[in-house]
């Protein structure tokens, strides 16, 4: 048996609040597939955020377990990078886009000259050579996400953790960054797991979708996407499985089904 | 560099008011006979003699070195304790008090303690600029760094980067538009103290300089040297915000785009 790339094990996830506790996460239970590209979606507020949170170490369940690699989880994992909502935020307005970039490098050890061919590689993986000069406030939105791309990409991760990545950019600029984060899983073979609120986002990119329900949310249901890659805008949206699945989806968040 | 161009236009722009008070100044004085206000033609002439550029190297220089150790010192003190306080999740608890307490005294007022524990010289002096101007230094910088943004954090976290990578690359760099706010208040509290720690004990600087005159009923001479102290401060303001506008060139870029 293969070890998964992630592994949540019975995993359960409480706040204490002013009004008592507040229960998030219940007993949820997934594991990820090395290769795979995972969506999570749910209603909002029901959690993915911080079930992603406990993906990425950068908090802990209150029960259960979660092996990255089959190593259980206990900070921010070697191999795994996070690109988060927020690029204005995530990304440091005061360094150029080749020093937001070589930033994580920094615990790699490596030689400058070496840092400067990944940053320069993995811009031109996101399309964006030529403005590793730039300051990221410089860039628009979409152009800013493809730097947090790209800075996620440059520290080689075996894992990629997306939390609603396209949230905040036009619909134009939303179908090139999805087919970005494609051509980046082929290229580098990622395993990658995103959260989004957005159906036919997750139908498009995935090869499973996890739907959260409920309040505390638990795993309502696995749905596999089996409508093969390559996958392009055109074609994939108009296939009669992309309709079915997204109308099946939907049904789940809606709590419909 | 048309920035540098705009930048002095507006400069210059700010300039009228005090225009239109030299001149009313000018003319106002032209007869006066009051030996306390003398005619600010007088003061000029004066002025020429003593400022250029006579006495410089005896009340100038001294109190501009003063002030700009006693500044560093501060700085170099401040920011870095700030940093580490304002990062620790308690540190502001245990310090704000008695920093808000010694804060709350006019630092003039600090002066005389100084020079009973230190005596008279320009080592006390540069003690009581550095102490003055440390405290708003140190608060700035414990606001700014305890206020770093949760997605800034979340990413660094993310990427494995040490708990000192972090603190130092991270959130002091965040943090520098509201460091600056805290020089600012530093620097001209460090002006005042610099002018305030000379009136005592002292042949040179522009303090003495200004207070021995009045003692000595040549109020020609303490005219210009207030006048010199004016425009010396002003002057001084401006290499500030020059020096900010170029630390914070990303701060200030991103701020006009927004």
């Amino acid at each position: 048996m293969t070890i998964p790339a992630i592994s949540i094990r019975d995993v359960t996830m409480d706040y204490p609040t002013p009004d008592g506790v507040n229960h998030v996460l219940d007993h949820v239970s997934y594991d990820v597939a090395e290769g795979h590209f995972v969506s999570i979606v749910g209603p909002s507020g029901v959690g993915k955020t911080t079930l992603l949170r406990l993906l990425t170490g950068l908090a802990s369940p209150t029960g259960g377990e979660i092996h990255v690699r089959g190593e259980r989880l206990s900070s921010s994992p070697e191999g795994l990078a996070v690109v988060l909502q927020d690029y204005t935020r995530s990304l440091m307005p005061w360094l150029t886009v080749a020093k937001n970039i070589s930033l994580p490098l920094r615990r790699a050890k490596m030689s400058r000259s070496a840092v400067r061919e990944r940053v320069e590689e993995s811009l031109a993986e996101v399309g964006l050579t030529g403005t590793d000069r730039s300051y990221p406030w410089q860039l628009s939105g979409g152009m800013q996400q493809r730097v947090s791309i790209a800075r996620a990409i440059a520290v080689r991760p075996s894992i990629l953790v997306m939390d609603e990545p396209f949230a905040s950019v036009d619909a134009q600029t939303r179908f090139d960054l999805e087919d970005l984060v494609l051509k980046v899983r082929d290229d580098f073979g990622i395993t990658t797991v995103m959260v989004t609120h957005d159906i036919d986002e997750a139908v498009y990119l995935s090869d499973e979708i996890v739907v959260l329900h409920g309040k505390p949310a638990a795993v309502r249901d696995v749905v596999k996407v089996e409508i093969p890659f390559p996958r392009s805008q055109m074609a994939t949206r108009n296939d009669h499985r992309f309709a079915e699945l997204r109308t099946r989806v939907y049904g789940m968040v809606r709590g419909l089904e | 560099m048309t920035r540098f161009w705009r930048w002095l236009l507006a400069i210059l722009i700010g300039a009228w008011l005090p225009i239109v008070f030299v001149a009313w100044w000018w003319n106002a004085s032209a007869e006066s006979t009051n030996p306390f206000f003398p005619p600010l033609s007088v003061i000029w002439e004066q002025f020429k003699v003593n400022w250029v550029f006579e006495l410089v190297p005896v009340h100038v220089m001294p109190s501009i070195r003063n002030l700009l150790i006693g500044f560093l010192i501060a700085v170099v003190i401040a920011i870095p304790a700030g940093t580490l306080i304002g990062a620790s999740r308690n540190g502001t608890r245990y310090v704000e008090p008695i920093v808000d307490f010694i804060r709350s005294i006019p630092p003039v007022a600090l002066v005389p303690i100084f020079i009973l524990l230190l005596g008279l010289d320009a080592q006390m002096r540069i003690t009581s600029i550095a102490f003055s101007a440390s405290f708003p230094i140190l608060l700035a910088t414990i606001e700014g760094v305890r206020s770093t943004n949760l997605v800034v954090l979340d990413t660094a976290t993310s990427f494995r980067l040490s708990p000192s990578a972090i603190l130092w690359r991270v959130r002091l760099p965040g943090a520098m538009p509201t460091v600056f706010s805290g020089l600012q208040v530093g620097f001209q509290i460090a002006f005042v103290v610099t002018i305030a720690s000379e009136v005592l004990g002292s042949g040179f600087g522009l303090g003495a300089f200004t207070l021995i005159a009045t003692d000595s009923f040549l109020i020609v001479d303490a005219w210009t040297g207030v006048v010199l102290l004016g425009i010396l401060g002003y002057l001084l303001n401006i290499v500030f915000d020059l020096v900010e506008r170029l630390s914070l060139r990303w701060y200030y870029g991103q701020k006009k785009l927004s």
